[in-house]
């Protein structure tokens, strides 16, 4: 009894092994992004757009003959979350790759796991502050244009091409919004501008009207406003009910994506604001993938999309080049050069950032209309 | 400089009246209970998602729509009611225990809503006028939307008067409050006003909620912010008594929250506003004492 019981385990053992050694090798990824919590609208652009490439790639053949596989993570854009995770997709799932966090504070909790399992890490989340330049980790790629890029490409376009000489500042309380304020008080220093008036709203306020007085007695020419976007549309709709006349509106990137747009509604109309994508950019590679897009998803394809097509399509051709040895995929990563992506062409810098494109458009009427692009 | 501040106290008169709104529900619940509900704020939430997903996800007329909302949360209220308190009070847990519970049953609602509607606030345009032309006194602006608030609540509060003293059920949901056990020696159903009290601020909390959405829009705010605090703080400096203090306590802060901006900084206004409102509770028990 015992014997044939043995035996019948040493069969299955068999079995399996060959079975195993039968299934053809996959490259796995993993995708960690936000589908529920404060965030959980990006999360769907991104793994939409993502599975997107994956599916264009295995149709043709996967990366040198390996299909990609992959699995899709919720870090609820909450940090905690986030190492919960990273841990769990590196340690029990071990996958070759990771997209995400797109969260900049998930990304700060998170990227040391991936540098002490030597994982390549290509995040969409655009806070300066986990740049190469900053926390060092050879491991980490990022797949946007980062926070400062935008500010800094936002003075230079309220300065020369609106000629603004008095701003005011609204801001909010995160990183994300601090980090710009500093960036933009800075830059406007540099051409010898100093705000009228700074004015802080916290998130979740919802009344910005002794803000929005104060700046008014201030007399600026122009706001600039770094907040996230439901701050943004009370800032708005409260602006245009407080009667403020030839002031220019210049908002961060969260004052260009329909989350605000849509809160705001017509409150919106002539916001200038930059942003890393939008689908009306005639762009003949912007245009084919959203048209790809729309008919995969039946929606329209918002930021951070564009950065995760990108981010799976140059993995996959460092990959073609240097093959599978994660160490070959960093040192390929590092020394890519102009790949052409839905941004533009794509290269890694000293931050380690592929790109630094960004949009400088207006809102009119529903749509945004394209004043420049910035490479 | 005048209308600057005459501005800035129409503001924030305006908004403090919406976190009276949600004191009301308190005060009323405290009334009729005896008891803190620390899920209350979450009830506005649930009216304004209800609300939003009657009229603008189901079609329906807005104000059918409005009437649903309330009505499902006040069966909402009756479900706390039946599995919260009952099962609570049957095994002799004290006020605290039901503290408690709704504290959690709060994160719990939260994060429900968030799986089901998802995080992102929804915009519900149009709702009690357009924001997009505001009545100009002068120099000053008002809201349509505010004129709905204050009407509401003059409306709301008369009601509210007449239904506690005047009405039989009124003064019956009193004397279950302030004494059960005689309450019931005079032939009160207990049971039945106690549904009808969990009923009534859960109700009146998710109309509350939906007069909110025009400021709040339909979002998290409304079930997890600061809000549901300053409704607490309005109610406790209306001193859970009457109804109309509460709403007095709401224009405070809203004043407090504006003026600190105007004369100290946007940057420390719920610094300074709560600790106006720790020092204000302090002063108040002294006087009373």
């Amino acid at each position: 009894m015992r014997k044939r019981f043995l035996l019948g385990i040493l069969v299955l053992a068999i079995l399996s092994a060959s079975m195993v050694s039968m299934a053809a090798p996959v490259y796995k990824i993993a995708v960690v992004a936000p589908f529920t919590g404060s965030g959980s609208i990006l999360g769907d652009y991104i793994r939409n757009a993502f599975i997107m490439a994956v599916e264009e790639i295995n149709a043709k053949g996967g990366v040198r003959g390996r299909q990609i596989e992959y699995v899709i993570y919720d870090d609820a854009a909450a940090p905690a979350t986030a190492i919960n995770v990273v841990n769990k997709a590196i340690l029990n799932d071990k996958v070759d790759a990771m997209f995400g966090p797109n969260m900049s504070s998930c990304v700060l909790a998170v990227h040391d796991i991936a540098k002490a399992n030597k994982v390549p890490m290509l995040v969409g989340a655009t806070s300066p502050s986990f740049g190469f330049d900053k926390v060092g980790n050879e491991w980490l790629f990022r797949l946007r244009a980062d926070d400062e890029v935008k500010v800094v490409n936002l003075v230079k376009y309220a300065v020369d091409n609106l000629g603004v000489k008095k701003p005011a500042i609204i801001f909010g309380s995160t990183d994300y919004c601090v980090v710009a304020k500093d960036v933009a008080v800075d830059e406007f220093a540099k051409r010898g501008i100093k705000p009228v008036s700074m004015q802080q709203i916290k998130e979740g306020e919802k009344d910005a009207t002794g803000q929005l007085l104060n700046i008014r007695q201030a007399a600026p020419d122009a706001l600039i406003g770094l907040t996230h976007e439901p701050e943004a549309a009370v800032i708005m709709r409260q602006f245009r009910q407080l009667g403020f006349r030839d002031v220019d509106v210049l908002g961060f990137s969260a004052w260009g994506v329909p989350a605000f747009t849509d809160l705001a509604g017509a409150a919106a109309d002539g916001v200038i604001s930059v942003q890393g994508f939008t689908p009306e950019y005639q762009d003949p590679k912007v245009q084919e993938f959203v048209q790809k897009y729309q008919a995969r998803w039946k929606s329209l394809p918002s930021d951070p999309a564009q950065a995760y097509y990108d981010g799976m399509y140059l993995l996959a051709n460092v990959i073609e080049k240097v093959g599978f040895e994660k160490e070959d995929i960093r040192k390929g990563l590092t020394e890519l050069k102009d790949f052409p992506g839905v941004q533009g062409p794509l290269t890694c810098d000293a931050k380690h950032n592929f790109t630094n494109f960004s949009l400088i458009s207006q809102f009119k009427s529903g749509t945004w209309n394209i004043i420049t692009a910035i490479r | 400089m005048l209308s600057l501040v005459i501005q800035n106290a129409v503001a924030g008169s305006a908004i403090g009246l919406l976190y009276g709104l949600i004191g009301l529900g308190v005060v009323l619940f405290f009334q009729t209970t005896n008891l803190m509900n620390f899920a209350h704020i979450s009830s506005a939430m649930l009216g304004a998602y209800l609300c939003y997903t009657y009229t603008v996800m189901w079609k329906l007329p807005f104000a059918l729509a409005i009437v649903m909302a309330v009505m499902s949360v006040a069966l909402y209220g009756l479900l706390l009611k039946r599995f919260v308190y009952a099962p609570l009070a049957k095994r002799k847990g004290g006020r605290l225990e039901f503290i408690i519970a709704t504290l959690m049953l709060s994160v719990f609602l939260l994060n429900a809503v968030i799986v089901v509607w998802g995080g992102v606030p929804l915009p519900f345009q149009g709702l009690f006028g357009s924001d997009r032309f505001p009545i100009f006194l002068g120099n000053v602006v008002i809201q349509y939307h505010s004129l709905f608030v204050l009407a509401y609540i003059t409306v709301f509060v008369i009601a509210l008067q007449y239904f506690f003293t005047r009405t039989m059920t009124g003064k019956s949901l009193r004397a279950v409050a302030q004494n059960p056990r005689a309450a019931r020696l005079m032939g009160i159903n207990v049971d039945r006003m106690l549904n009808l009290s969990f009923m009534l601020s859960t109700g009146v909390t998710a109309l509350a909620g939906i007069l909110l959405i025009p400021v709040y829009f339909v979002s998290l705010d409304l079930g997890s912010g600061i809000i549901g605090v300053k409704g607490f703080a309005c109610a406790v400096m209306g001193g859970m008594k009457r109804p109309y203090q509460a709403l007095l306590g709401g224009v405070l802060i809203g004043l407090a929250e504006n003026f600190v901006v105007l004369f100290v900084s946007s940057t420390y206004r719920d610094v300074i506003t709560f600790l106006f409102l720790i020092i204000f509770l302090v002063l108040r028990k002294q006087a009373e004492a």
